[in-house]
């Protein structure tokens, strides 16, 4: 049966990300928000003056106090991810984790433990697979398109460390990493969503800016025997944004996943798709989005990301972005880690 | 077709194809001749005026330029990318600091005056004065231009309008009227802008929005955008006018003219194309 009352959610951690899905459940019609957690009680007036005018608490025991929110969209540093998912799910609540689901892979599978057992609809915040051009490259491949894929090769750059950096996302114990965990692992999800579970790691990563990684090369292998390359870095010049490629070789044909398009060659005519070189653009593709919070960053994704939540809280169905799926993107970023520590390959359980 | 506005942004902020395409277009766009020689193409097919996000390099270009040709700057403030990437690095103080120490000393002492009025709202991080502070230093430092509109970058806009949030547009609108200039919007979402903004959208001159015949970019859809647009047309610019390049510069033109609108807004990629298809025609025996 579906439920299409306004699911009440709450936004724990008031900082950039937490905005963002604040504003999102705002203007999402099915969605109303609840309330914002904060352990910073001044940000209530910066969200008040953006018209984020929910109810501001200063702890999640408050929050649950006052209110029974029906979902909760955690937004606070990566390191607090099981201890604020731990309290939450002392009642029953959906879970909407930002990525990366936690600092280590025993944490992030104790977060999935949790939600699974509190029988909880749950979802990671990847959001660039949430694009229209990716889910469309998913699709493309689940249909075969390029028959048996071989291999893959994967990059995501940007220009973010140049030096020492503050704040916690620059701490490894806090954040989980540095660009491998937070940047690449918006990539790594998509390459776990399209080609499945993550069998084997040989990676290399350097810290050459910051104290965390700032770049990494890695040899990822997977359970389906896809292998490919990464190479990530966020001291490139050249791109204020995540930019990410994908190039995917199978049997029949190459696959190019870009920002707005996808590039396809074929060896043979297969189902709507003529041999030889064809060309999706994302503004070929059905537009179902109806504001766009971010031009530049994510664009509709991120209205499409919520709405994939919205929609499996309403039918009980976990999405495709579930914590399961997340997992398997922190076994990566543990993996890609314990490689490049240990200088050898590491064989994924 | 009344305007034909030319958009530049660093190019470190676009989407490319490939990351060859992005190295190969940052290192061009880099160098203020390129920019300048970008400017003159679009002069040529008929532009007289430049929607810009700045860089050291887009001022340099747009002040050399405006010495040779009649071209209006509607500057897009602040630059969001170059602020949160400056928060990220030295924080708020440290990126508000970095701003006010390109100013001139009369400009500081303006700022210092109208940041102590505004003390109390500048501590609790008050959006619109914040972001007005940040923008006026931004304009300030444009003084070797003439700007003739203001608008608010999409960072700001997209997340104001969907918190329903109008006071930073009136703080724009205010800022301008002060300065004998005309404001603007930038946004994907004009609908949600005329819910928010309500009679006062007539405060602004110009609204720059997705427009194309494929509805890309047009949110919620094409159909209530393009209802929107005929309800008031001398108001809108088309952006997106290609929709990612997949309509010819002609006909994207084309379809926009036959909604009646104001203008149009081309990026680099649909000004070279234009100008490549101009320059064959004339070429051409």
């Amino acid at each position: 049966m579906t439920d299409t009352r306004p699911l009440r959610a709450a936004v724990i951690g008031a900082g950039r990300m937490g905005m963002i899905h604040g504003h999102l459940l705002s203007i999402y019609p099915e969605t109303e928000v609840v309330g914002f957690v904060d352990l910073n009680t001044r940000l209530r007036d910066h969200l008040a003056s953006q018209g984020l005018r929910a109810p501001f608490y200063p702890s999640v025991e408050a929050l649950f106090t006052a209110d029974t929110p029906e979902a909760v969209f955690v937004c606070t540093p990566t390191h607090t991810h099981l201890s604020v998912v731990r309290e939450c799910l002392s009642r029953r609540v959906h879970l909407f984790i930002e990525k990366p689901l936690a600092t280590t892979r025993t944490d992030a599978e104790t977060i999935l433990r949790l939600a699974t057992e509190a029988q909880v609809i749950h979802a990671a915040g990847y959001v660039y697979a949430h694009l229209p051009i990716v889910q469309a490259a998913h699709d493309l491949l689940r249909n075969g398109i390029l028959g048996e894929v071989l291999r893959f090769t994967a990059h995501a750059y940007v220009s973010e460390v140049f030096g020492p950096k503050r704040g916690w996302f620059f701490q490894r114990e806090q954040a989980g990493g540095g660009v491998v965990a937070n940047m690449a692992s918006h990539l790594l999800f998509i390459l776990g969503w399209f080609f499945g579970p993550i069998r084997k790691v040989v990676a290399t990563t350097r810290s050459h800016a910051s104290t965390v990684d700032d770049s990494a090369q890695a040899l990822l292998t997977f359970a389906s025997g896809v292998t490919g390359l990464l190479d990530t870095s966020w001291s490139m010049p050249g791109a204020q944004m995540l930019d990410y490629g994908l190039t995917i070789d199978g049997r029949r044909g190459t696959l190019v996943l870009c920002r707005d398009r996808i590039l396809l060659h074929l060896l043979a005519p297969a189902p709507g798709h003529e041999a030889g070189w064809s060309q999706i653009h994302a503004s070929d593709l059905p537009a179902d989005t109806t504001f766009d919070v971010s031009p530049h960053i994510g664009g509709e994704a991120f209205y499409r990301q919520l709405h994939s939540f919205v929609q499996a809280c309403q039918s009980g169905t976990l999405p495709f972005c579930s914590l399961q799926e997340a997992c398997n993107t922190q076994r990566m970023i543990e993996a890609i880690y314990a490689s490049a520590a240990s200088g050898a390959p590491v064989e994924v359980s | 077709m009344n305007h034909l506005v030319l958009e530049v942004r660093p190019p470190e902020s676009q989407h490319y194809v490939s990351w060859g395409e992005r190295l190969e277009t940052v290192a061009r766009f880099n160098q203020p001749d390129e920019v300048h020689a970008l400017c003159e193409k679009a002069y040529s097919l008929g532009a007289r005026a430049v929607l810009a996000v700045f860089d050291d390099t887009i001022r340099e270009a747009l002040a050399a330029f405006q010495r040779w040709r009649d071209m209006e700057v509607w500057a897009v403030l602040p630059n969001m990318f170059a602020f949160i990437r400056d928060l990220t690095d030295r924080g708020l103080i440290g990126a508000a600091r970095a701003r006010f120490m390109r100013l001139t000393p009369p400009q500081m002492a303006r700022t210092a005056f109208r940041a102590m009025l505004d003390l109390g709202s500048i501590r609790r991080q008050d959006l619109a004065v914040g972001t007005m502070l940040v923008c006026e230093m931004e304009l300030a430092a444009l003084r070797s231009l003439r700007v003739t509109r203001l608008f608010l970058h999409p960072q700001v806009t997209e997340v104001a309008l969907a918190g329903g949030a109008p006071a930073v547009f009136m703080a724009l609108a205010a800022a301008s009227e002060r300065l004998g200039i005309d404001s603007g919007l930038v946004t994907h979402n004009p609908l949600r802008a005329a819910t928010v903004l309500g009679a006062d959208q007539r405060r602004f001159a110009a609204i720059v929005s997705p427009c194309n015949p494929k509805g890309y970019k047009m949110f919620p859809n094409r159909e209530s955008c393009e209802r929107m647009f005929s309800s008031d047309p001398a108001r809108f610019f088309a952006s997106e006018v290609t929709a990612g390049g997949t309509v010819a510069p002609e006909a994207a033109l084309a379809y926009v003219r036959a909604l009646g609108l104001a203008g149009a807004v081309l990026n680099f990629r649909t000004v070279e194309a234009a100008f490549r298809t101009n320059a064959a025609s004339c070429s051409s025996p």
